[in-house]
């Protein structure tokens, strides 16, 4: 296949990783550059060579780019900014990415580790427990749908038990084992294997799998050659064990087939099966031959569920203060969406961020603002940074707002004063600061109070978007009894000593002393005011919140019932407990606020917001895409002739293109005749305005377009009739 | 040797084989005197009989026994067992027999490769044809479920039963579940059957192999034994006639049982005497289902099932502090088992609900409304899609589906229930196209997803979200491809919208599904 591809160079472009170019055919190209380019190989590549792929990518693209600098970001402000800002942008974003990404898998890793200790506990054990028989030990670990997330669990525990039970440990996926056969092979393969990379002398281990130790040759699916190699290698345990990843996806009876074939094992060689099970286990059973899960010896192990990984994931990467860039609200509900409502595993949720970081360092000059001090000079800021600072809404937003606080020198200065501009600038990063300090402190003492429910994502993102809400949390706080309260001021007093380790927030009790001071203030006084309420007997405080001022009583006299209305009492106790709750949520309303991201000045620079671009890239639309193109070639093409026939049939469009406006309308089934005299008359020679094409020429465009049309998956053969395509497509 | 013309082996061997065997004498017997190389050694020799009832096991036993009762000065008899289980293709049990062969004889230099039975043929007369051996010399090849063998040429059994004629040595030993007439192509051919146990039999294998070791306190040895015997008779009546046959499945309900059963006798209410009163204590427990199908899941089974082996579960739960949903199970199912016995049923839905809310929790939304929608697009026939799903008219869908009301008032029904008998949902999934199924997809998501139509109109297009949930079912074998090449000698790909898709799962998921996102699923079948 590779040779082909080869040969044929105009099928892999350098245009091809771009999102959008003009297509230029090969043979239109004369520029020497791109034909010295050669095209790189398309093949399969593992993880470990995909670096180096992409690193020839680079290579390849640099040749062709005359433009390139030593930094892989290009030039903004149409090539006017300096090689230095670029190289920065770059700089940042490589400095800033890689500590989220170690934040990130420290979290997985830190998932599954209960999970983990499970597993190999109960491989352990299962040798010894009198009660399994010969059953084989199988571990069903429930995963949930997003299987491919699920590759770094497995991952581990191939280290894990490895580790704790010295077993060979082998992963299995259904693609990679059709048949039993190839199930076996990779079995023994993987299996034999691994001792080599531990043990040291490859080679003659190698000969060893082979030959067995009397010299005897094996089948490579002859489990007979496993067991003379775990002879051979002297190892006491024997123990193999088998993951099977997406079990679901493997045939019952494939899966029936391997697990009888391992229970008549069982003694000689010690199999474990592992299973990775999307659904449940019932519907798994429902899969199996009674006769094979009779021989299985199963425990149900769970997976930290995907919402509290995501949860802590983003308190890292996203909220934590280590992350550098800030996403915006609009962009993070869409991201939570779709990890809510679609199949997208926690792996999506981690590159959208990525990928966002990418955009934001790429494509905004302005996020050289993100540099530290040191790096980040006055010469460095070009006249075109101030500019592009000037034309910012966050800008407009801030000069507005202080000419309408009377501000006008400040007004004037920020609009005409370059230099007082850039001090502004750099005043701004501290504001940015502290404006992030407050938005985590509140939203961790809000957290911390846990009176109500909702879960930190969504509080984040509606702090972000439109400030923070306290209503809920006042009124909760308002219908609060006397024993509560402690409790809760208890609760905050400890979250501002000890902040939270899962947003990288240190404790800040230096700076909140007059929060502290108030609140142990309100503490013990309602403490002291319930104890004098004890002591003059009264059941419990009541607020004029908590109490209902009026009751209804009812009275039974002489077998009558009285109604009777009744104001209920408030003591001296109670009026003070009122008030003092009233100092609590004064307290709260000034100390706990956020305001919305974009009423900062200069937040462009350190928050992305774009939802578009994410977008495209994770949720393509190749249907529309599709359906853009045929219809409206000329952008695409960049011709003159087609851009005056947007949506109707000229006979200048590709002969895909008229195909395809032809076949809109059509029923369900296109007579190929029809279709073709159709055509006929558009571009054949007879036609007013066509291109006056002989019939073999319009006959040979015609086969290639509707064998285009087929390979988009269009039309297909119809055996209905003869004669006719099917109409495939009917929704984009 | 001063030998006989025919010689029975020691009977010694025959006591010590029936002690390990019980209730087998006459097969032991028989078999021996077939494979005996002084008694009357067949070519050809088939131990036939349903599974679990010691025919590999008595073989094996069997020949070990007879090779060291006949070895004296010089080999008489060899045997060697292949299990066609292990073999993975005919080459593989060719390969196999060889190999053994040659260890069994300690022979150098046997052929490594070995593709077809003639060539095993030359190879194993190499072995055992030519050279010499002493008179009488038997060698035994055991084909352990050669039924069974993956990949067997047609050719394979007669062949094999036809070793013996070009090799006089060799007696052919075919373990097999029920031999068809003169499946082996060859006249006479002796065959053994192994008969399932009868209800004493069972009895006194229970009694003498799986016996309690240790008497329950507070009764003797004597009085534990007489319950024992006692209650593997009843237990035999009361599941093994119906349900399971084999003497694993008995014996695995014989003693997941004993705890529930002499509980009483722990608690002290009945004495081990009250046969019958413990009868009607533990009446319940009979009618549960894990005792005959006990699942794979081991752990969690042992944690519903009774109180002394509560020590054991708790050993296992304290190794494994784990298995949070086994832990979650035990209260509602031990409930269910001992507190509330008197609904049997009930074990069965915590089962169903589970499963259900199992996937509605595990699927998210898209892949939740697919499925729906191709359960829909299986069960519903084509020509009712217009009417079900047309939006053209009000922007909403005119009628909804349940048909056979509407044809009731009509007076139609008749006829149409003389047509179909059968409930829809009854019968299986039929096989629809992807593009329809998309179709009513995007049909019904706007009914049934409300946020749907709160988007704008550019986000509601088909995205790559969607196929990948379409893909995610297929991979969880929710939705299964029917015909792996698409139409027209293409190879279909997955994404081909003119594949040939089945909904895979069955009425009471996609219910359980349906309410999770508030839709009444039986409104839009057509009956």
């Amino acid at each position: 296949m590779a040779e082909t591809h080869d040969d044929n160079p105009a099928l892999f472009e350098e245009d091809d990783h771009r999102a959008v170019y003009i297509f230029a055919p090969a043979g239109h190209n004369s520029s020497p550059l791109q034909e010295k380019a050669r095209p790189v190989k398309r093949r399969r590549v593992s993880s470990k060579r995909a670096s180096a792929a992409a690193e020839v990518a680079a290579d390849a693209e640099g040749e062709t780019q005359s433009t390139t600098t030593a930094a892989a970001f290009p030039r903004l402000f149409g090539g006017e900014e300096s090689a230095e800002a670029a190289g920065l942008r770059r700089q940042v974003f490589d400095t800033a990415w890689p500590v989220l990404d170690w934040r990130i898998k420290n979290v997985l890793r830190e998932a599954n580790r209960t999970t983990l200790e499970n597993v190999s506990s109960f491989i352990r054990d299962a040798e010894g427990d009198a009660t399994r028989g010969t059953r084989i030990p199988a571990g069903f670990i429930i995963t949930g749908p997003n299987i491919v997330s699920q590759d770094l669990l497995f991952e581990q525990l191939s280290e894990a038990l490895g580790k704790a039970t010295q077993a060979r440990f082998v992963r299995l996926r259904a693609a990679g084992a059709p048949n039993l056969k190839a199930a076996l092979k990779k079995v023994i393969r993987d299996a034999t294997a691994q001792v080599s990379l531990d043990g040291g002398g490859d080679g003659d281990e190698d000969a060893e799998v082979a030959f067995g130790r009397d010299g005897r040759k094996y089948l490579d699916y002859d489990l007979e050659g496993l067991h003379a190699f775990l002879g051979a290698q002297q190892d006491s345990s024997r123990r193999v064990i088998v993951a099977f990843e997406d079990s679901e996806a493997f045939e019952s009876s494939l899966l029936t087939d391997l697990l009888a074939l391992f229970h008549s094992w069982q003694g000689r060689i010690q199999f474990s099966v592992l299973f990775g099970i999307a659904t449940s286990v019932e519907l798994f059973q429902a899969r199996l031959l009674k006769s094979t899960a009779r021989q299985l010896f199963g425990a149900k192990f769970d997976v930290v569920q995907a919402d509290l990984v995501l949860d802590n994931v983003f308190k890292s990467a996203i909220a934590g203060t280590q992350a550098t860039l800030r996403l915006g609200p609009t962009l993070l509900r869409r991201l939570l969406d779709r990890q809510r409502d679609q199949v997208a595993g926690i792996r999506v949720f981690i590159s959208s961020i990525k990928y966002a970081y990418m955009c934001h360092f790429y494509a905004n000059p302005l996020s050289v603002l993100l540099a530290d001090e040191k790096s980040l000079t006055r010469q460095l800021l070009q006249p075109e940074h101030i500019q592009a600072v000037r034309t910012l809404d966050s800008f407009k937003a801030h000069v507005e707002a202080a000419v309408d606080a009377r501000q006008l020198n400040h007004a004037q200065s920020l609009v005409e004063d370059d230099s007082y501009l850039v001090k502004q600038m750099v005043e701004q990063r501290q504001k940015k600061q502290d404006y992030l300090m407050q938005l985590l402190r509140s939203l961790h003492l809000l957290t911390s109070m846990d009176l109500v429910p909702g879960r930190f994502t969504d509080l984040y993102v509606a702090a972000l978007a439109g400030g923070l809400d306290l209503t809920p949390t006042i009124d909760a706080i308002k219908r609060l009894g006397a024993d509560d309260v402690p409790a809760l001021i208890n609760r905050l007093l400890t979250a501002i000593q000890t902040g939270s380790p899962d947003l990288d927030l240190p404790g800040w009790e230096d700076e909140a002393e007059e929060l502290i001071s108030s609140l142990s203030e309100i503490r013990d006084e309602i403490e002291a005011l319930a104890e004098q309420a004890r002591e003059k007997g009264q059941q419990a405080l009541k607020s004029k919140f908590t109490a209902q001022s009026k009751v209804l009583r009812t009275t039974v006299v002489a077998q009558k019932v009285q109604l009777s209305q009744d104001t209920a009492k408030l003591t001296d106790e109670d009026k003070a407990f009122g008030k003092a709750i009233d100092s609590l949520v004064d307290l709260f309303t000034h100390n706990i606020y956020s305001d919305p991201i974009d009423s900062l000045f200069l937040h462009e620079a350190w928050a992305y917001d774009a939802e578009a671009p994410y977008r495209d890239v994770f949720v393509p639309r190749p249907g529309t895409t599709f359906e853009r193109a045929l219809t409206r070639p000329h952008g695409y093409l960049g011709c003159e002739c087609c851009s005056k026939a947007a949506g109707t049939l000229s006979a200048t469009l590709p002969t895909t293109c008229i195909l395809y406006q032809l076949y809109l309308e059509t029923g369900s089934l296109v007579n190929a005749a029809d279709l073709w005299s159709a055509y006929y008359a558009l571009v054949g020679e007879e036609s007013d305005a066509g291109l006056g094409l002989g019939e073999r020429e319009a006959l040979g465009r015609f086969y290639r377009g509707l064998a285009e049309l087929r390979l988009m998956g269009f039309v297909k053969q119809s055996k209905k009739k003869a004669d006719h395509v099917a109409k495939v497509k009917w929704l984009l | 040797m001063g030998d006989s013309l025919f010689q029975l082996p020691d009977e010694l061997l025959f006591t010590t084989l029936s002690q390990t065997f019980p209730c087998r004498d006459a097969q032991i017997r028989a078999v021996a005197t077939l494979l005996h190389p002084h008694a009357a050694p067949c070519q050809n020799l088939v131990i036939h009989g349903t599974e679990a009832t010691g025919k590999s096991a008595i073989t094996a036993a069997l020949l070990q026994a007879l090779q060291q009762d006949t070895e004296k000065n010089e080999p008489l008899l060899r045997y060697v067992i292949i299990s066609s289980i292990e073999c993975i293709t005919a080459r593989h049990i060719y390969e196999s027999t060889i190999a053994k062969v040659a260890e069994a004889l300690q022979w150098q230099g046997a052929a490594t490769r070995c593709d077809s039975v003639s060539q095993m043929l030359v190879e194993l007369s190499k072995m055992l044809k030519y050279p010499s051996y002493p008179a009488n010399f038997r060698f035994v090849l055991v084909f352990d479920g050669i039924d069974r063998q993956r990949e067997a040429p047609i050719t394979l059994l007669p062949a094999l039963a036809r070793l013996s004629e070009i090799i006089p040595r060799i007696t052919s030993v075919f373990i097999v579940t029920s031999p068809p007439a003169s499946f082996l192509r060859t006249s006479f051919v002796p065959c053994i059957e192994f008969p399932n146990y009868t209800k004493n039999e069972f009895v006194t294998i229970l009694n003498t192999t799986s016996l309690p070791t240790a008497p329950l306190p507070t009764t003797t040895i004597q009085e534990t034994t007489e319950l024992w015997n006692r209650f593997t008779g009843a237990i035999h009546d009361a599941l093994a006639r119906a349900a399971s046959r084999t003497l694993p499945s008995l014996q695995h309900a014989c003693t997941s049982l004993w705890p529930r059963f002499t509980a009483p006798i722990l608690a002290g209410t009945h004495a081990p005497r009250e046969f019958s009163k413990l009868m009607v204590a533990a009446r319940v427990h009979f009618q549960d289902e894990s005792l005959l199908d006990p699942g794979i899941v081991a752990i969690r089974s042992y944690s519903s099932s009774s109180t002394t082996t509560q020590a054991q579960t708790k050993d296992n739960t304290a190794a494994l502090p784990s298995a949070p949903p086994s832990q979650a199970n035990t209260p509602r199912k031990a409930q269910s088992t001992t507190t509330t016995p008197s609904k049997p049923k009930s074990t069965a839905n915590l089962f169903v609900s589970a499963t259900t809310t199992d996937l509605s929790t595990l699927l998210p939304p898209t892949a939740r409304l697919l499925l729906l929608a191709s359960y829909l697009a299986s069960h519903n026939p084509t020509r009712h899609d217009l009417v079900l799903f047309s939006t053209f008219h009000h922007g909403r869908r005119r009628r909804r589906g349940g048909l056979s009301v509407g044809m009731g008032r009509g007076g139609h029904r008749g006829a149409q229930s003389k047509h179909r008998k059968i409930a829809r949902k009854l019968l299986g999934a039929h096989a629809f196209v992807l593009e329809r199924m998309l179709a009513i997809f995007t049909a019904v998501r706007g009914e049934w997803d409300p946020k749907w139509l709160d988007k704008d109109s550019s986000s509601r297009e088909m995205d790559a979200d969607i196929e990948m949930a379409i893909a995610t079912l297929a991979s969880l074998r929710l939705l299964v491809r029917v015909g792996g090449a698409g139409a027209g000698g293409v190879a279909g790909d997955q994404m081909d919208r003119g594949g040939k898709w089945r909904c895979n799962v069955g009425w009471e998921v996609v219910r359980g599904l349906g309410r999770s996102m508030g839709v009444e699923v039986e409104e839009w079948l057509v009956e």
